[in-house]
């Protein structure tokens, strides 16, 4: 009886226990010691890989939705089949995540950000796509990888060495759309009240609390606050390195955290309490979907964040207050300084694809001139290439007032302002935690302290 | 066209005639036994090896960083148990365990008292009692974030709260995944305890009744002792299952604000998919299975008694 009992209560348990297996982690190194791309022999030709079929993982973002129904020109061009399956966006890198652990080569290619490679890469589950870039046979005379910002090449370059500079190293995607992270603004309250954006953070600050009445079920500004690290690298790491503050040092060859510095904890200080002051009340669920969304209800009077996600509320009949929107870069820094953090969605191959050559035409469709200057007619925005935004992209800002002006005015600062290194995301949702534990009411100082210790043995580990 | 006359002789094989057992050879029958559990094998085959697998993980310093693991013997308990947070999501879960079990329990015992009572509202309400179960919890949790929120949720909005109350706030989080967790499970313990309820025997009830016992005393001393069994097993699958939380806590803060939902699960799943650490992420949820097998073997054994001493075999 008692065994019987024990194997029962086991069962419950162990239950419990297979969820995380059963999705699939753990399928050891990637074979990446092909040379897929150098296969690849001839004259180039769009058609080269016709009748393959090709799986690509993407999540439902307005650069999806403009390239969606582009798709069968891709397949009119190549012959090739497209099936995008699509992830919303809040458990996209959990499946992206599982897949790629799990070495299946399920999709082919694969939306990514460009602090993704810092984790997908040193394992071997990403394709090194500058061996494909430089094969003549394999990639169209026409493509002109320089076309794309710089800056955005090398965010998506990296040697895997802790602390090295992006822009060395493997190709391991191809920037597709990116975003700068700078303020958007509700013009007709700002209008009516006579008021112009803030040209310091001190500025920010007040003018926001100034905007924010509770009663109205208005509030100042807008930004992420969940327990995330896509909550950091918005509009908090913008302003956190115009006001001074770095991540990490160098020291004796190993990455030192350094968000505990004076600059930082004052900036911190003051961000939550911007936050409490005249932020969102639940702020410490908010996502960038939540902060767009009070945006275009003309519940937050200003968003600091993505570029490329205020400018969809603008869209005629796209929110309640379409049309009322305005961008600014938000404010300098006491320097001056414009840095502004950058986020780009890129194209990247999976290391297991059993249909490189495909992939790769894919990929070089996607962020080709001719795609991506047709996606741009629909809500595709920033695109990433020099020549599509200055030509067909420039004619659809007439009605986002300050969006040019804001996009030149940031675009030389504008870079991945973090320390690239493997533990990302984990160090990253740390500091998440530690300002909701901030906003929470614990010292900014000693939180930081503690933060930034954590961090410094977690990268030594 | 011919007949057969029956023959006298036993069919070799075939259906037992006229209470005849069959002669079946030695070797079948020992193999039966096991030709019957294949199935029950197979399943719990899918279940052991990624439990296994996963227990495995927890001994080796396996990650995303470190692709090609070793051995490291128990570091990774000792890391995890020395971790604060560790702890801190012990604690989390099991007062979201406990205090939703308990008060779904007692919820759904008054609920099925109610409906017990034969009325066209108590029929009415049987029916609409069952579709918070007809919601996936990720949809209900989803549901409810919308209700949450103080911009434009309804809750604020019909209680009067304004849009300063957060009910996601640091102090409430935890509670108001509860109610979350009350809405959605609270049904489920009242329609198990209301079969139960009607499945009861009605002569102790009536010779009580002519007796001269009062309702609660009736409650106390007949209803409740022979109700026993059915609540446990209310009890055992709500706190199951609540030890294991994850879909609501994510859905509606992912843990946070802080640490103040990281409940383990939600710490197993940082550790495994965000963090792409898999030994740590096992660890959590090894340290996990022992908990909830520790009260699973002791609800389960509580259970046991109370259906013996139902049945009248224990005093």
């Amino acid at each position: 009886m008692t065994t019987r009992r024990s194997l029962l209560a086991a069962g419950l348990g162990a239950a419990s226990l297979p969820v995380l297996n059963a999705c699939g982690v753990g399928g050891g190194t990637a074979d990446n010691s092909g040379d897929a791309a150098g296969e690849v022999t001839g004259g180039f030709d769009w058609k080269k890989a016709s009748g393959t079929k090709l799986k690509i993982l993407q999540t439902p973002h307005p650069y999806q939705q403009a390239f969606q129904p582009l798709l069968k020109d891709f397949t009119a061009l190549t012959g090739i089949e497209v099936q995008a399956d699509l992830v919303a966006e809040a458990d996209y890198f959990t499946k992206l995540n599982t897949e790629l652990a799990g070495r299946t080569g399920a999709h082919d290619v694969f939306m990514t950000g460009a602090y993704f490679i810092w984790q997908y890469g040193p394992p071997g589950w990403m394709e090194d796509l500058n061996p494909w870039l430089q094969n003549t046979s394999a990639t169209s005379p026409d493509y002109d990888f320089d076309d794309i910002y710089e800056g955005l090449r090398t965010s998506t370059r990296w040697d895997f060495k802790p602390g090295s500079p992006l822009g060395t190293g493997g190709q391991w995607a191809i920037p597709w759309g990116f975003e700068t992270n700078v303020l958007a603004y509700n013009k007709r309250i700002f209008d009516q009240r006579g008021i112009k954006p803030a040209e310091s953070f001190d500025e920010l600050i007040q003018l926001a609390t100034d905007l924010t009445d509770r009663s109205k079920n208005q509030y100042g500004i807008a930004f992420r606050g969940s327990k995330s690290w896509a909550s950091i690298h918005p509009g908090y790491m913008t302003q956190f390195s115009r006001e001074g503050g770095k991540d990490y040092t160098a020291e004796g060859g190993k990455l030192v955290a350094a968000m505990n510095s004076p600059q930082a904890v004052e900036f911190t200080r003051k961000w939550v309490n911007l936050a409490k002051a005249a932020g969102p009340t639940s702020w410490t669920t908010y996502e960038y979907p939540d902060a767009t969304r009070d945006l275009g209800n003309g519940n937050a009077v200003m968003v600091y964040d993505a570029d490329s996600a205020t400018y969809p509320k603008n869209r005629p009949g796209a929110s309640k207050e379409a049309g009322n929107l305005a961008w600014h870069p938000g404010p300098p820094g006491p320097d001056g300084s414009y840095a502004t953090n950058l986020w780009t969605w890129s194209l990247a191959m999976n290391a297991a694809s059993k249909q490189k050559l495909a992939a790769w035409l894919f990929i070089q469709w996607a962020t080709g001139k001719e795609a991506m200057s047709n996606a741009t007619k629909s809500a595709f925005a920033d695109p990433t290439r020099k020549s599509v935004f200055d030509g067909s992209f420039k004619q659809t800002l007439g009605g986002f007032p300050g969006y040019l002006e804001t996009f030149e005015k940031v675009v030389d600062q504008t870079k991945i302002q973090f320390t690239p290194q493997t533990k990302f995301f984990e160090t990253t949702e740390d500091w998440a935690v530690a300002l909701q534990d901030i906003y929470a009411g614990q010292d900014a100082k000693a939180r930081l302290d503690a933060l930034a210790e954590s961090n410094t043995k977690k990268l030594a580990s | 066209m011919t007949t057969t006359a029956p023959s006298r002789q036993a069919p070799p094989a075939g259906p037992a005639q006229h209470g005849t057992p069959p002669v079946v050879p030695r070797w079948r029958r020992r193999l039966r036994p096991y030709l019957l559990s294949v199935p029950a094998v197979a399943i719990i085959i899918g279940i052991l090896y990624p439990f296994f697998l996963g227990v495995y993980y927890a001994f080796l310093n396996y990650s995303a960083v470190n692709p090609n693991p070793v051995l490291v013997g128990f570091d990774n308990f000792r890391s995890v148990l020395s971790d604060p947070e560790f702890w801190t999501s012990v604690r989390v879960t099991a007062t979201y365990a406990f205090v939703a079990t308990g008060l779904e329990t007692v919820l759904g015992i008054g609920i099925a008292l109610l409906l017990n009572r034969s009325s066209i509202v108590g029929r009415i309400f049987e029916k609409v009692l069952i579709l918070p179960l007809m919601i996936a919890p990720v949809i209900a949790a989803v549901i409810w974030k919308l209700m949450f929120n103080p911009q434009f949720g309804v809750l604020n909005h019909v209680l009067g709260l304004g849009s300063t109350f957060d009910w996601l706030s640091r102090d409430r989080a935890l509670w108001s995944t509860i109610l979350v967790d009350l809405w959605i499970y609270t049904p489920f313990v009242a329609i198990l305890v209301l079969a139960g309820l009607r499945s009861l025997p009605k002569e102790p009830f009536e010779a009580s009744e002519v007796d001269g016992a009062g309702w609660f005393y009736m409650f106390r001393r007949l209803m409740l002792p022979m109700m026993w069994p059915y609540i446990l097993v209310a009890v055992i699958f709500r706190l199951m299952d609540c030890l294991k939380i994850f879909d609501i806590v994510y859905v509606l803060t992912a843990g946070g604000p802080g640490d103040a939902t990281r409940t383990l699960q939600v710490g197993a799943f940082e550790d495994s998919i965000t963090n792409l650490n898999y030994s740590r992420g096992s660890t959590y949820m090894f340290l996990l299975w022992i908990l909830v097998f520790a009260v699973a073997r002791y609800l389960v054994s509580v259970l046991g008694k109370a259906q013996r001493r139902a049945a009248g075999a224990e005093g």
